[in-house]
């Protein structure tokens, strides 16, 4: 019995693995060749956000931390990649926007993007501790459900106006742009330099995958789950839920960051736009179109929606709102488990009621379709 | 007495000037399995609350152990030994059965190893006995959520075990199973009492007798009286707080009632015409005027309690005028109809613990006699 459940443990494990590595060889090498210049791009942009989703999905399908500010960790990620490469690009003199508000000495906090592992590094770290820091203070206060939300979106207001009223220590407004920039002397608007960065995100988003499907499987996603469930109760089992989920908050701030900055260089650049309110609600409905708590929905959403916006805009620009709005009630109504969820749990039984061809049982599908009374009652029947 | 387990030293809750616990004392021995009873608003669950730390207490102690619990954390107390179930069964309903229990079989609780080491070999057989213990083999991959609502309460008491407290606190485990249910549940908290200290909080009566061996009741935010399960149900006081009515009899008048109870349910039938002749005599017996008398009848109906082992309540019996009176009142109450095998043997039994001389026996059964007689 427990030998069977590890043996197809594993067997789903490595068909799962199977599947990513699959995927990404699919993205990295196929799709270049089926898809245009501007499809590509798009879709690389798309499989960025779909990393953001990743850590959406971790925190809220998985421990049930609806955070409408993730926005912020996005952009600080977007920040601290574009100021390195406007760095790059002044070399040894100041970024050209400086110049503009009479800005003649550079401020401290750009020091260390001068250098790229610095830089490489403070992507994922910076927002991390950023979210790190505003989860202890928020968890260990037990604040949550509703209250957490509104909190997170209140930091994101003070977050975009900070970053819109600083021209003279990051461009306000405007943000900084990325694609006339220089890194390892190419241009990174060129072509060359896009591709390369869309095989990093596809190779990002493969490893975020499987950091986040380490995290939710085992012990620890358990414990997860089981605040999502009940945190108080679990605190009665000994455990201190606010520390797991600060951890699990900073690692979906990291794993934001970098989504923003492969985003930014991506998209020509970044501006406090990113850390607008839709935008960070925007992620939560990939996460619940494509289903919570299942990691390949929040990817698969993030794919959908983005995809189905790149393409009514262009027939239809007024009406994509509208769209996304119908979308997500149509979700919440009809599919409350999302694309994935329903495809994994109602899709088989529903397709067959459909058709007809459910088979007809008379007690508890418990009981009928169990392997071990389906074979008892052939052994009674043979007798 | 360093063995006491929990000691709590007038310990006083106010909520907004609202005393939930007020004064209250309490102390418990190592291996003790204790049930605290009481009626709604006692301060049943506010008190298990100060325990395990979810409310802080406004004045006085909570020692466990020898250790003050006041200023911890719940999940610290949790990691000192004191695991508590639910009134209503919280478990993680998401979870399968095994995985509910492996949450909690795990020692280290800490992040990082929680998530780096992986459950082990020790803790996986825990976790397979215990379910076998908990009856729940057939369901054990099964979410949580499907659990019948009493399998929701063995699995509570199972996580509880699994996190291998030293003190188990139950808040009210057989709310709302059947009564077979119930006795199971009743036997495994006796298993469990074996080899951790227990403290049980239940409404059920029946229940109470199963598992009882020492008995607190609460009322009004403090210790009414503590002492064996009969010891409790014949003190006036707790009758009146859970009856609501002011009751004018003595603790001796009651033992006058519980022994009449049991003569009435020998046969195991109680028949309407006894329960008149009990209420009738004892209320002419205990007051004096007929307005009061009325009264009392009503108050006395709501007494006749299940029939308690004679040899528990006779000895209760303090002047040979009592024992005399036990002796008239019960074999009036026999002589109502036939008296059938049964109802002979209880007495049997009932005038060998009276132990009265023979000649007064007779003298009183003749006087009985005639007394009924009369009032046809």
């Amino acid at each position: 019995m427990a030998e069977t459940r590890a043996t197809n443990k594993n067997r789903k494990r490595t068909l799962e693995a199977s599947i990513v590595i699959g995927l990404t060889l699919f993205l990295i090498f196929v799709a270049p060749l089926i898809l245009s210049g501007f499809r590509l791009g798009l879709l690389g942009r798309f499989l960025a956000l779909a990393i953001v989703a990743l850590g959406v999905d971790l925190i809220w399908g998985y421990t049930g931390l609806l955070s409408l500010g993730q926005g912020i960790f996005f952009a600080l990620g977007g920040y601290a990649f574009a100021m390195h490469l406007q760095l790059n690009l002044a070399g040894e003199g100041l970024p050209e926007f400086f110049g503009l508000y009479g800005v003649s000495q550079l401020p401290w906090f750009w020091q260390p993007f001068y250098s790229l592992p610095v830089t490489l590094i403070a992507i994922v770290v910076i927002p991390g501790i950023v979210a790190g820091l505003l989860g202890y203070l928020v968890f260990r206060n037990r604040i949550r459900g509703v209250y957490f939300s509104i909190l997170t979106q209140a930091m994101l207001v003070v977050f975009f106006n900070f970053f819109n009223g600083q021209q003279k220590l990051i461009n306000g407004t405007n943000g900084l742009t990325t694609d006339t920039t220089i890194l390892f002397g190419q241009q990174v608007g060129s072509d060359r330099m896009q591709f390369a960065f869309y095989v990093a995100t596809v190779i990002v988003l493969a490893l975020t995958y499987g950091l986040c499907r380490w995290l939710t499987r085992g012990r620890f996603g358990r414990l997860l789950i089981a605040i999502r469930d009940d945190e108080n109760r679990l605190r009665f089992s000994g455990y201190n839920p606010a520390m797991f989920k600060v951890l699990v908050f900073a690692v979906a701030g990291g794993i934001a960051g970098a989504a923003g900055a492969l985003y930014t260089v991506q998209s020509s650049g970044i501006t406090p736009q990113y850390m607008s309110v839709a935008f960070s609600i925007e992620m939560v409905i990939w996460v619940a179109v494509g289903g919570r708590a299942t990691l390949g929905g929040a990817v698969l959403g993030a794919l959908v929606v983005k995809w189905a916006e790149a393409l009514l805009s262009e027939r239809f620009p007024e009406v994509w709102l509208f769209f996304q709005g119908a979308l997500f009630l149509l979700v919440v109504t009809v599919l409350p488990k999302g694309i994935v969820g329903w495809l994994r749990d109602d899709a088989v039984h529903q397709i067959r009621d459909l058709l007809g061809l459910q088979p007809q049982l008379s007690t508890y599908p418990d009981l009928e379709l169990d392997p071990d009374v389906k074979r008892e009652q052939h052994e009674l029947a043979g007798k | 007495m360093s063995n006491k387990i929990l000691e709590i030293d007038n310990l006083t809750v106010s909520f907004d000037g609202f005393k939930a616990l007020n004064n209250l004392t309490f102390s418990m021995n190592e291996g003790e399995l204790r049930v605290i009873i009481g009626p709604n608003g006692a301060g049943k669950t506010t008190f298990l609350d100060v325990i395990t730390g979810k409310v802080q207490p406004t004045q006085g102690k909570v020692r466990f152990k020898g250790k003050k619990l006041s200023g911890r954390a719940e999940h610290n107390i949790a990691k000192l030994g004191i695991g508590r179930k639910f009134q209503t069964p919280r478990i993680y309903l998401n979870l399968t059965t095994r995985e509910n229990l492996e949450l909690c079989c795990n020692q280290t609780k800490s992040v990082l190893a929680t998530l780096l080491k992986p459950t082990p070999q020790a803790e996986l057989r825990t976790v397979g006995g215990l379910i076998e213990t908990i009856g729940l083999e057939h369901k054990a991959d099964k979410p949580a959520a499907l659990l019948s609502h009493g399998e929701k309460q063995w699995l509570e008491i199972g996580m509880l075990v699994a996190q291998s407290p030293d003190l188990l606190l139950v808040d009210e485990p057989v709310a709302g199973l059947t009564d077979e249910e119930t006795e199971r549940t009743g036997e495994l908290l006796i298993a469990l009492a074996e080899s951790h200290s227990v403290i049980v909080i239940e409404h059920d009566m029946e229940f109470v007798r199963q598992i009882a061996r020492q008995v607190t009741v609460l009322h009004e935010g403090s210790v009414l009286c503590e002492g064996t399960m009969d010891e409790v149900q014949n003190d006036p006081r707790v009758i009146e707080v859970y009856l609501g009515t002011e009751t004018s009899i003595t603790s001796d008048q009651m033992l006058l009632l519980r022994i009449a109870a049991t003569m009435a349910w020998a046969d195991g039938n109680f028949e309407p015409a006894e329960q008149e002749i009990i209420l009738d005599r004892l209320s002419r017996q205990f007051a004096q005027e007929s307005a009061e008398q009325a009264v009392l009848k009503t108050e006395l109906k709501d007494l006749l309690a299940k029939r308690i082992p004679l040899e528990e309540l006779v000895p209760q019996l303090k002047t040979p005028n009592q024992r005399e009176q036990a002796l008239m009142l019960s074999y009036e109450i026999i002589s109502v109809n036939q008296i059938n095998q049964r109802e002979a043997l209880t007495y049997q039994t009932l005038l060998k613990l009276l132990d009265l001389p023979a000649d007064t026996v007779s003298r009183l059964e003749n006087a009985t006699l005639e007394q009924l007689s009369n009032a046809h």
